[in-house]
């Protein structure tokens, strides 16, 4: 409200937005002021995208008001933001690979006498504003594909001004690209600001909001909890403003007993994703990993379980190294995998519990190849008890069940084959709470069995609650190891977002 | 510290490794293109030299009208393909079309021969033929079917309805249409070489010309991109396969002109469409396909059957070597553009 009106180029007020009973906003603002660079941070699942569709017609609220240039609008359409000056840079760079640089400038706004259009006049005006705002100089006639990621950043940009944009919403714009591509970003964004333009800037590196924006509005739990001058207030203060703190006994608490280490990885590398990354994990200990979207984190678990083949280092379960080539070898090499995607990966809808649970050991219940019914009806609905999985009966098909009891199945599935090493891929995604607690519960019970746990995860609070130890990954390499005091979410949103490191405790 | 070291180094090496990548795939490309309008050439000098009479304006004049039912056809299906993205399994693809030239054709025929006008006969053939268009359009933007597969389907559909009106026989006709086709000519171009020099004028220019052919590319080169751009996707996708539609019914006048007769069999054009449409995204630097390049490949694939004859080859042979071009193409473009996929 110190903003004098005339310089608020879009307001939002009291917007809320339920998706059946979940609460993606409650009653949250948004204010972006012409000639400033606006930081808008949160965690995941805070409301950042959500408001952000609003803003862009894509989702409609229940309630708020939105007004766009002093005019309150009621029914936004994609179509009718953009008519009114308000542009968004989503993260995938929206660009027809084979169109030249003129040409996905101006696509749907081509340049032309009636229907025909002028392809000429198209990538010379595209030249130019490409020259006027980036100084960036490119062949006339180069095509999309050519283009490096942040040239094609910077031409979805063009798009944008092309069509006169006022306000310039650019979500997660620097995830792809390298340090120097970035500072010129920056420059970019700077200059938009000066000319006058209202740039909102969604990231979650903190020191990129650091150095780049003029306020930041901090988002948790559905709404905007403040909006601090990043100058005059610590990454620390803005961190601590995005986590809730109000954690219940959600993570049941064990009795830690340590092992031997009994998967070690060691110097994995994999080109363009990570590398130098070595860690192990010992009997009963349950080690968490995290790291932000394209950090690496998630590649370093694909790896392990064989998606992806790694360009070198070594893994080891109990002194034994594996090839990790191909998920069956995975497998046989003793490690249980529980993959993100478990409708993609994790478990097979069209089949029924018993044969989900069943499938990755038949050998067991098996005689001269044959499967034996009975000790294999007997170990799964001994199995369906233990985990307590809501289902009719072991022939129900998977498909039926809620998320939380087909991530049980998934899990379920390794626990009949007795395995020494999980890795699990944010195994709470789209669980219900209940359901959560009790995988925690699960995972404790198999840490204290002797197994080996690793967890990716990008729910801190998770993390902290159920892991004895987290490594965090930025941009590639561990940025830290966290355990004991050491490990609570500041810490590890901090290391990862690259605000500060801690790397005492990472084995090299 | 050392973290933003590397960090740079990193970013360093990837930018140049992409630089090099970007600049070995155009080398790439162009080698491929340069190779294959070569091979054209030395295709093209060894019948000028060996096949008696390839260069003669009769025989010129003859290919170019020979040509003149393949260019239509292929046009629909270079549309298709332009507006369905050009990958091979999921991409646009109209495997219908010859099938519904030859229901086109029997329609014409058929309603002719029973004594409807000109008139009433091509706005049936062409009214059947957008029909069998919009069928195509239903299954793949209204019912999602692959493309692949939901004109497979209407190729059955439409080669049925044809059998079932001619019951499998030649349906002899003629009309003063048909006349003028036959033996009209202007400027001394006969009237079916006509037929195609407007027809390819006309795609040409709405297809490279207007912000509707831009567009369209864009549908098919990155769909998400055209939506975000308020560009109606599901709109052009049909559009391309009604028009295809249109083709069919365009060729199947032509093809009753040059027969004086809807004739069974016409399914079997659907090799050298699919090979012309194909092969001329080699012609492109963006190696998609393009309306020019389609109209050198019908070109290059009526002078190879025509050459094939003068040589005394035997034509069976002109469908080996097509579809041995398909698998080229296919393999060569699928190979140029690989490393786009997984970037």
């Amino acid at each position: 409200m110190q903003t004098a009106k005339r310089d608020i180029a879009v307001s939002m007020t009291g917007i809320s937005k339920r998706f059946g009973p979940v609460r993606a906003l409650e009653n949250a603002n948004l204010e972006i002021a012409r000639g400033s660079i606006l930081g808008l941070v949160g965690q995941n699942g805070a409301g950042k995208s959500t408001i952000i569709k609003v803003l862009a017609g894509i989702i409609k609220p229940d309630s708020g008001a939105i007004t766009i240039n002093g005019e309150t609008v009621t029914s936004l359409t994609p179509a009718s933001v953009e008519k009114l000056g308000v542009h968004f840079i989503h993260q995938d760079r929206l660009l027809v690979p084979t169109a030249t640089v003129g040409e996905a400038v101006f696509l749907g706004h081509e340049i032309g006498l009636g229907p025909f259009v002028s392809r000429r006049a198209m990538d010379r005006r595209a030249a130019d504003l490409l020259k006027r705002f980036f100084g960036m100089e490119l062949p006339v006639g180069t095509l999309v594909k050519d283009l490096t990621t942040a040239q094609q950043k910077v031409v979805q940009i063009t798009r944008a001004l092309a069509q006169k944009a006022s306000v310039l919403v650019l979500d997660e714009p620097t995830a792809a690209l390298v340090k120097r591509e970035v500072d010129s970003l920056f420059d970019v964004l700077r200059r938009l600001r000066d000319d006058g333009i209202a740039v909102v800037f969604i990231s979650h590196y903190m020191q990129e909001i650091e150095k780049l924006c003029d306020r930041v509005t901090v988002m948790r739990n559905g709404a905007d909890v403040g909006t601090v001058d990043p100058r005059q207030t610590s990454i620390d203060e803005i961190i601590s403003m995005m986590i809730a703190r109000d954690v219940g006994e959600m993570f049941p608490k064990r009795e830690v007993t340590l092992g031997a280490p009994v998967l070690e990885v060691s110097n994995l590398r994999l080109g363009g994703s990570f590398e130098n990354i070595g860690f192990d994990v010992r009997a009963g200990e349950i080690v968490g990993l995290t790291g932000l979207l394209g950090s690496g984190a998630k590649e370093i678990v694909q790896c392990l379980f064989g998606l992806k083949p790694a360009d070198g280092g070594q893994v080891r379960v109990e002194g034994r190294e594996l090839s990790l080539s191909t998920p069956v070898r995975a497998v046989r090499d003793g490690i249980a995998m529980l993959p993100e995607d478990r409708r993609a990966h994790g478990v097979a809808l069209g089949l029924s519990v018993r044969e989900n649970i069943s499938l990755a050991s038949l050998r067991r219940y098996s005689k001269s190849g044959l499967v034996s019914r009975g000790s294999e009806n007997q170990a799964v609905d001994g199995l369906i008890k233990e985990l307590s999985i809501k289902t009719p009966h072991r022939d129900a098909l998977v498909r039926e069940l809620s998320g939380g009891n087909q991530q049980k199945v998934a899990i379920a599935k390794w626990l009949s084959c007795q395995s020494r090493v999980y890795v699990l891929d944010e195994p709470t995604v789209a669980v219900d709470v209940g359901a959560k607690v009790e995988i925690y519960n699960l995972l404790n019970r198999l840490a204290g069995e002797g197994a080996a746990i690793l967890l990716l995860s990008s729910d801190l609070l998770e993390l902290v609650g159920v892991c004895d130890r987290v490594l965090v990954v930025y941009r590639g390499r561990l940025a830290g190891s966290f355990s004991g005091p050491a490990m609570n979410s500041d810490a590890l949103l901090a290391a990862s977002s690259g605000a500060r490191s801690n790397t005492e405790g990472v084995a090299a | 510290m050392s973290a933003s070291v590397l960090q740079t180094q990193v970013g360093v090496s990837d930018e140049r490794q992409a630089a090099a990548r970007s600049a070995g795939r155009r080398f790439g490309a162009l080698v491929v293109r340069l190779g294959a309008i070569a091979a054209f050439a030395a295709i093209m000098a060894y019948f000028v030299i060996f096949a008696p009479g390839f260069t003669s304006t009769f025989n010129l004049i003859n290919v170019v009208e020979q040509s003149a039912i393949l260019g239509v056809l292929a046009y629909g299906m270079t549309a298709v393909i332009i507006g369905g993205g050009s990958d091979v399994t999921e991409g646009g693809i109209d495997l219908s079309i010859a099938a519904n030239m030859g229901l086109c054709a029997a329609v014409y025929a058929t309603l002719l021969s029973m004594g409807y006008g000109d008139f009433l006969s091509v706005l049936a053939a062409i009214a059947v033929g957008m029909a069998v268009g919009a069928l195509n359009a239903l299954a793949v933007v209204g019912l999602g079917i692959l493309p692949l597969l939901a004109t497979l389907a209407v190729l059955n559909v439409a080669a049925g309805m044809e059998l079932t009106l001619t019951q499998n026989t030649v349906v002899g006709a003629s009309s003063p249409l048909l006349g003028v086709l036959v033996s009209g000519s202007f400027l001394g171009v006969s009237a079916l070489a006509w037929a195609l020099i407007v027809f390819s004028a006309i795609m040409i220019v709405v297809v490279h010309g207007t912000s509707f052919g831009l567009r369209l590319y864009a549908v098919g080169g990155h769909p998400e991109a055209a939506r975000a751009a308020g560009i109606s996707v599901p709109f052009y996708v049909s559009f391309t396969y009604v028009l295809s539609g249109f083709c069919a019914a365009v060729a199947s006048i032509l093809t009753v002109s040059r027969l004086s007769a809807s004739t069974p069999g016409s399914g079997e054009l659907l090799l050298s469409v699919l090979a012309a449409a194909l092969l001329g995204t080699v012609f492109s630097r963006r190696f998609v396909p393009t309306m020019g390049g389609t109209l050198l490949s019908v070109l290059f694939i009526g002078l190879l059957a025509n050459g094939f004859q003068l040589l005394n080859v035997s034509s069976y042979w002109v469908n080996g070597v097509q579809g041995a071009l398909i698998l080229l193409v296919v393999a060569i473009t699928s190979f140029a553009r690989g490393s786009e996929g997984s970037r």
